[in-house]
């Protein structure tokens, strides 16, 4: 690429810079606007940028119920972090299998059609009661979430591998099972990958939903304290932490992607 | 036709086979019966359609025959096997394996020590001419380095059959043409026993020792040309693709059997 694309290309790039972060502190005008300066909000209601961002800096040192501000993100991130694990080693070999061997597929259908259209936050009361109101039963919840979606897209990426490559593989000499592990599995990674993403992200919904019901700490514990005392900076600061952490966890996922795809065309 | 079953590399005795498409089923080949001698290269050539693909696929045992029977070496082909390797036209190259690892593939599955692959491996990215590509990965490649992979592939696996499936109908005239002398140059180096498929008639007659022409579908034999046994065109192997062409036998005989095909075109209207 000629020196001048290239200047010419990292003008367009620091022109979209530039736009989102205008349009992030236009937003924040607007916050303030309504808020401090012009008081169409009261406080009580919808309080202003600086107070939630005060807000937030004072609960790093100041506890709220029983942990300080990254007490509650650890908490939450332990349990995204377990929920997501477990789906995945569940859904994984489990898609792989249904997706390879059409007994097992035609055994598991029914139950996982019928299943997979309840809602995840539909299993709160049983989990309450199964699991009582402690890690376990934020973690059932983040699993079911997480789970279907890895699921479906891992049997799909099996099921439709192209046939051709199968062909190709058993013309070599390879046999099933070879064909399975060395040819089916690694060409459904990019349908898996997309599930995973998927997945995490149903899986922070169902965090919220799990916390916003008995908890104790969490994120989503903190959105449901602010409400309960009239504290909407907390609710605000909890709603924007997921934000964060949601996106973080987006771009990691799609690191990742790019790494394990790397022979996808562009 | 008892006795060629033991002669013969490969033998089609009275094979149909039904293709389905859209739930609907065609007789797709209709009594094909075809002797293909060892170290002999075949071209079978047909109007678009006529069941030259699924001739090629009941062969390498990835399609099974509705009746007749096929047999290599006097035993009954049940399945696909490494010792009938095919090349297919869209390459069906692994895209997360480098040109090295989908050369390998194969070899790994017959049992062949690391140290042995490598040699293989080698040998073989030379004959296609890849050096310096071992690496690559075939999103990397252009279509004529793809199907040099996809041969390299095959080669490097030693089957005792090539079945090759109009392996240059997706790449362009030039690349073709050096593909095709390339492809003479190692038939002559390393004889293997070749079904070609193509609807090439001038590749058909600059590669074949033999072409089956084809009826159209369902598909049938209608003549099969002797080229090598009779001397048809004179000194082919050792003559560039462009100065064949040129050559007065090779015009009269593409001329004769594109006269087949065509009339086969317009008699069933299937244009």
């Amino acid at each position: 690429m000629s020196r001048f694309s290239e200047n010419f290309l990292n003008q367009i790039y620091q022109e979209k810079v530039f736009l989102s972060l205008s349009s992030v502190l236009g937003f924040l005008c607007v916050w303030y606007l309504v808020t401090d300066l012009l008081q169409l909000m009261p406080p009580i209601i919808l309080p202003s940028p600086e107070k939630v961002f005060f807000n937030i800096y004072e609960k790093i040192s100041i506890p709220v119920g029983e942990e300080k501000l990254f007490g509650h993100i650890g908490v939450s991130l332990v349990r995204i972090l377990v929920g997501v694990g477990i789906a995945l080693s569940l859904a994984i070999p489990l898609g792989v299998l249904m997706g390879w061997y059409e007994n097992l597929d035609a055994l598991a259908s029914p139950i996982i059609e019928l299943l997979r259209p309840i809602p995840p936050i539909a299993w709160i009361p049983l989990a309450i009661l199964w699991f009582g109101i402690g890690l376990g039963s934020k973690v059932f919840i983040i699993t079911i979430g997480v789970f279907f979606p890895i699921l479906i897209n891992t049997y799909l990426g099996v099921k439709f591998v192209e046939p051709l490559l199968i062909k190709a593989a058993q013309t070599l000499g390879a046999k099933d099972k070879n064909i399975l592990w060395e040819v089916v599995v690694p060409a459904s990674v990019p349908l898996i990958v997309a599930g995973v993403r998927i997945g995490v992200g149903l899986g922070m919904m169902c965090l919220v939903a799990a916390e916003l019901v008995a908890a104790s700490s969490g994120l989503g514990y903190l959105i449901m304290l602010g409400g309960d005392d009239l504290k909407p900076e907390l609710s605000i600061m909890g709603m924007i932490l997921i934000g964060v952490l949601g996106l973080i966890a987006d771009r990691i996922i799609l690191g990742i992607e790019r790494r394990v795809i790397y022979w996808k065309k562009e | 036709m008892e006795e060629n079953r033991q002669k013969d590399k490969l033998v089609a005795e009275n094979v149909s086979v039904f293709y389905e498409k859209d739930k609907k089923n065609f007789l797709a080949v209709d009594d094909m019966s075809l002797a293909i001698q060892e170290g002999e290269f075949v071209v079978i050539v047909g109007p678009s359609g006529c069941g030259k693909t699924t001739f090629m696929n009941t062969l390498a045992g990835l399609v099974r025959p509705a009746k007749g029977k096929i047999f290599m070496d006097g035993e009954e082909i049940t399945g696909p096997s490494a010792e009938r390797g095919v090349v297919f036209q869209q390459f069906a190259l692994f895209p997360w394996k480098t040109v090295f690892e989908n050369i390998e593939f194969g070899l790994k599955y017959r049992g062949t020590p690391r140290e042995q692959r490598e040699e293989i491996v080698r040998k073989y990215i030379q004959m296609v001419k890849l050096e310096g590509f071992e690496k690559s990965f075939p999103h990397e490649l252009s279509g004529g380095m793809k199907q040099r992979v996809a041969i390299a592939r095959v080669y490097a696996n030693h089957p005792q059959v090539l079945l090759m499936d109009e392996p240059f109908g997706a790449l362009d005239a030039q690349t073709r043409t050096i593909m095709q002398e390339d492809l003479t140059e190692m038939f002559m180096t390393e004889k293997r026993t070749v079904v070609f498929i193509t609807h090439s008639v001038e590749e058909a007659i600059y590669l074949g020792d033999r072409v089956v022409v084809m009826t159209a579908r369902p598909g049938k034999i209608k003549k099969i040309i002797r080229i090598t046994a009779e001397d048809l065109v004179p000194d082919r192997r050792q003559l560039g693709y462009d100065d064949v062409v040129n050559l007065k036998e090779f015009r009269d005989l593409k001329g004769e059997i594109w006269g087949l095909i065509k009339a086969e075109i317009l008699e069933k209207h299937i244009l």
